[in-house]
């Protein structure tokens, strides 16, 4: 899923490009981020000081040669007034090497700051990355938290266009749009090219997002936990059968010819609800079902044996 | 509630002056703020519960998910406030395969110092309150888990906890935390290091009685409520459009729970026979050592009574009885086996047959529902 509306501008992007592909191996085409990453990036924004206008900080993950996956992020010091910009390196090596001594798979790919304007001093925050993250480029990740009046949450992310590289082209007139901008090349000018951004997760992840969301939308912003399996059962199959409802009165009102039929909609019914289920009906059901219950009784008895156990153990004194 | 006992303990923790604005006026329990910041009143608020920021929620899962194995353990940083333990922060701390205990220990603090030192310089909570463990099935129940935690519970304010992440639940859709500490009974016998039979006994322990558990909460603050307000809303509206998403990146419903695939229940099985074996073996070490011990003592006990005898007929015959010897010194009778570790294996197999017995019944349901499915 692309985080934020403004997909219509990153999809130019990537297709263009699509057609210089020939010549730009080392820019990304697509970034995806991690939700930790996300959330500490929330966190931190949570725990600014007064003074701090944004904050920033390092992205940690992996990346390949079109593909940027952004695994984590941690919080870095800077100070921005209206004549400078302050980086705290000694901060950021510090938190790299602890959380690279963690999980030496995940290495610096760029930089977040929060609120989506970009200035002059984005482009030198932007070029202390690079050079973090030479020879490849660094990206950046604007999120736009929504907590001023009249803006929505998104995120953002850009690569710049490396000027050095064009240079070793000889197909970069195809990109004379992302040449440094000025008279002479300077770190503080630079374009930041948009490219798109998706939110991935594991699959084995997503039941800690579901309860987040539900986390969310309750009314005090909090569950208790456990939650019993059943319970959660109880609600996918609630939604599986509300799910079915609603096919069926799409089907219904297209049989009746109130509305029109779609036919891709139709091959996906097909597909979906014409599944085999064979090998439930050849006694299939009545095997599996013996076999659960067999579980369920091996799984009782042996608790019982081991509380007999842990009681006879008590009791075993002379 | 929460206002008479902060009135409370601050009447038992201070003598006359401070507690004359709560005497002067009895109607009046609320504690004036200045006062509140002298006083650490909170250290005497029991515990009662736990929340976890939504953060470290989903810190806690990547850790799990990424790491080797179950070995993904961590720091928790908050702070208490009210009797209830705000998690607000967590960092994994690296996992040392155990070559060098002495040097990875070392080398752990100062990751953890170096870190708490960085984090504060963000803003954000320093103060550490336990920590987590990822376990697969439930069955978290091991040494170093119950080392740690005891370090922890003699160290930090309220003891600290221990919040279990459990793996292969929230692979099959519910993620799960909980929150436990250890009893105090259990505390007692482990700072006396003493497992024996009538210690046991005396602390009436069993598996069951070593942990006890925190009610548990999730947290979202408003921040990342609105932000997950916005990922759901935006993928359901491209849900009714039609467009086929792909499974991996849209935050909408999740099935997982419904997938009927039993493979979990077999590696469930070959665990649970596992810790069986195990405890057998525990349970042979332990019976040989108490024969050994009977038969040690046995002999001892035939010594000094043949000693006595003869010092009898000694004493008959009229002359001096021979000196009664240090039996302990002739017989070494040895010390008493620790049951610890059975207790925890027992503790171990009660887990496996829990979620075991958890997935039979769930397994149960789907099979049913997927039936109904098929039949309609």
């Amino acid at each position: 899923m692309s985080l934020g509306p403004s997909s219509s501008a990153i999809h130019i992007q990537s297709s263009s490009s699509g057609d210089g592909s020939h010549n730009s191996s080392r820019a990304p085409t697509k970034i995806t981020i991690h939700p930790v990453a996300l959330f500490s990036i929330l966190d931190h924004y949570l725990r600014r000081t007064d003074s701090q206008d944004r904050v920033i900080g390092t992205l940690l993950g992996t990346r390949t040669d079109t593909e940027i996956e952004v695994k984590s992020s941690f919080a870095v010091l800077h100070s921005e007034t209206s004549e400078q910009v302050a980086v705290d390196m000694e901060y950021h090596r510090t938190m790299y090497e602890l959380h690279h001594k963690v999980n030496p798979k995940e290495v610096i790919v760029g930089w977040y700051s929060t609120g989506s304007n970009l200035n002059t001093y984005s482009a030198l925050i932007q070029n202390f990355y690079s050079q973090e993250t030479a020879p490849h480029q660094a990206i950046h990740v604007a999120v736009n938290t929504g907590a001023e009046e009249g803006q929505e949450a998104d995120v953002k992310a850009y690569a710049r266009r490396v000027p050095s590289k064009l240079s070793h082209h000889p197909c970069s007139d195809n990109f004379s749009h992302s040449a440094p901008v000025g008279v002479f090349p300077k770190p503080e000018n630079c374009i930041f090219v948009p490219v798109p951004v998706e939110l991935r997760f594991h699959d084995a992840e997503r039941s800690g997002l579901d309860l987040l969301a539900t986390t969310a939308t309750s009314s005090t912003s909090t569950t208790g936990q456990p939650i019993a399996d059943l319970e959660i059962l109880e609600r996918s199959i609630h939604s599986v059968s509300d799910m079915l409802d609603r096919v069926l009165t799409y089907v219904r009102a297209v049989l009746t010819g109130e509305q029109k039929g779609d036919q891709a909609i139709g091959r996906y019914l097909m597909d979906t609800l014409g599944a085999s289920t064979d090998d439930l009906e050849k006694g299939g059901f009545n095997a599996s079902l013996q076999d659960t219950l067999m579980i369920s009784y091996l799984a009782n008895l042996v608790r019982s044996q081991a509380e007999v156990s842990a009681r006879l153990a008590l009791t075993a004194a002379s | 509630m929460a206002a008479t006992s902060m009135a409370a303990a601050l009447a038992a923790s201070l003598p006359a002056a401070p507690v004359a604005p709560t005497t002067t006026v009895p109607t009046y329990e609320a504690i004036p703020a200045s006062m509140a910041k002298v006083i650490d009143i909170e250290a005497d608020i029991p515990l009662t519960c736990v929340q976890l920021d939504g953060l470290v929620v989903s810190k806690i899962i990547k850790h799990a998910r990424e790491a080797p194995s179950t070995t993904a353990h961590g720091l928790l940083l908050g702070l208490d406030l009210d009797g209830i333990l705000e998690v607000s922060n967590s960092f994994p701390l690296p996992h040392h395969g155990g070559d060098d205990d002495d040097k990875s220990a070392k080398s752990i603090a100062r990751h953890q110092a170096s870190m708490l030192r960085s984090l504060k310089e963000v803003q954000a909570d320093d103060s550490v309150v336990g920590f987590y463990q990822a376990t697969t099935l439930g069955a978290f129940f091991n040494q170093t888990l119950v080392d740690t935690q005891a370090i922890h519970q003699d160290k930090l304010r309220h003891g600290g906890i221990v919040i279990v992440h459990d793996l292969s639940q929230t692979a099959r859709g519910n993620a799960s935390f909980r929150a436990y500490r250890l009893t105090a009974a259990f505390m007692d016998a482990y700072r006396k290091s003493n497992f024996s039979t009538s210690s046991l006994i005396n602390h009436r322990l069993t598996f069951s009685s070593i942990l006890e558990e925190v009610p548990l909460k999730i947290r979202t603050n408003p921040l990342l409520s609105s932000f997950l307000g916005k990922l759901s809303a935006s993928s359901v509206s491209k849900e009714s459009e039609g467009t086929p998403e792909s499974g991996e990146s849209a935050l909408g419903r999740s099935f997982s729970v419904l997938d009927l695939g039993s493979g979990g229940v077999t590696k469930n099985l070959e665990q649970m026979v596992e810790a069986v074996d195990n405890y057998r073996t525990e349970e042979g070490n332990l019976s040989y050592l108490a024969r050994q011990i009977a038969r040690e003592r046995a002999k001892a006990d035939n010594y000094i009574a043949k000693r006595k005898e003869e010092n009898q007929a000694r004493v008959a015959q009229g002359l001096a009885p021979l000196p009664e010897e240090d039996v302990s010194r002739l017989f070494k009778i040895p010390a008493e086996p620790s049951r610890l570790e059975s207790l925890l294996l027992l503790g171990q197999i009660d887990a496996y047959g829990t979620s075991l017995g958890g997935a039979a019944s769930t397994g149960l349901v789907k099979m049913y529902a997927a039936k109904a499915g098929s039949e309609a």
